[in-house]
């Protein structure tokens, strides 16, 4: 079995941190202020949470360190996607959408 | 208005951080903000009326691999709006940000990472632990009187570390609910 599997189910932090990069490849601050707009305010990724998370995700190998475009500030690091996080986001999905299905199933059954 | 440094003495032990941020907390409403800690116990803080901070600690150990560079650390945090004060034993970070009435800023925001952040104090503490424990196995063998004092005071490190453990274990148990 993949090493990712058992990553599942995420954390809101780590779902929004892969959604974030699942788009473009961005650096930490980047990934804070997608997670706000996405969730509209409600993920508020607090920088500790944000850079352990980022360490252990990189150790997962389901994101890699990203070459910044030339002459960027090399404190601000890049982050990517790798493969293996694209499917993890992807059996993430799948795993929400079948809770979210049985639960809207629940509630159409319960209203006789 | 010329700056003024003052000193202030405390024991902080790392499994009583928030009680430490507060103390730096309510120093920084009185004026007196935190810089930095030597020599174990010595506070090194700076008057300045005009400005009020709410300070937080980070524990980090071990910034050498590449992967892990502590320049890179400090620039997410200060990207993060935190401003970085000072370093403990490379180990203990201290950020800070202008107080805000009705906020309280944190820099763990879910129970995993929290009980993340506290394992790896436990893990230092549990290294202290075992590492005194061979110390102490290689010194007891020496004859003499002096043996006595040090079986006393290695109970007393066992003590203390065992406690800092146990709270952290409370801790843990609290974050996971």
């Amino acid at each position: 079995m993949e090493r990712w599997k058992e990553m599942l189910p995420l954390t809101e932090a780590f779902y929004y941190i892969l959604v974030a990069l699942y788009v473009e490849p961005s650096h930490g601050y980047g990934i804070m202020q997608e997670a706000e707009r996405m969730s509209r305010g409600r993920v508020k990724i607090g920088a500790g949470t944000l850079y352990t998370a980022l360490n252990t995700l990189l150790n997962k190998g389901v994101i890699e360190n990203y070459p910044g475009p030339e002459g960027t500030d090399s404190r601000r690091k890049m982050y990517a996607i790798t493969e293996d996080g694209r499917a993890v986001v992807k059996a993430e999905i799948e795993r929400l959408e079948e809770l979210l299905e049985s639960g809207r199933t629940a509630l159409i059954k319960g209203r006789n | 208005m010329a700056e003024t440094m003052e000193k202030r003495y405390r024991l902080s032990l790392s499994w009583e951080h928030d009680k430490e941020e507060n103390y730096l907390n309510r120093l920084s409403a009185e004026g007196l903000h935190f810089e930095k800690i030597s020599g174990f116990v010595r506070y090194t803080l700076k008057r300045d009326p005009s400005v009020r901070y709410t300070y937080r600690l980070d524990y980090q150990g071990g910034f050498n691999k590449k992967t892990n560079n502590k320049q890179e650390y400090i620039g997410l945090f200060e990207d993060a709006g935190w401003e970085y004060v000072s370093s403990y034993g490379n180990m203990w970070h201290y950020f800070r940000r202008e107080w805000r009435e009705g906020e309280e800023p944190q820099l763990y925001t879910d129970r995993e990472s929290m009980v993340g952040f506290y394992k790896r104090i436990q893990s230092v503490i549990l290294i202290l632990f075992l590492s005194n424990l061979i110390i102490m196995s290689v010194n007891i063998l020496r004859p003499g009187p002096i043996r006595i004092v040090l079986l006393f005071l290695y109970a007393f490190l066992f003590a203390v570390l065992g406690v800092g453990y146990a709270k952290l274990n409370k801790k843990i148990k609290q974050a996971e609910g």
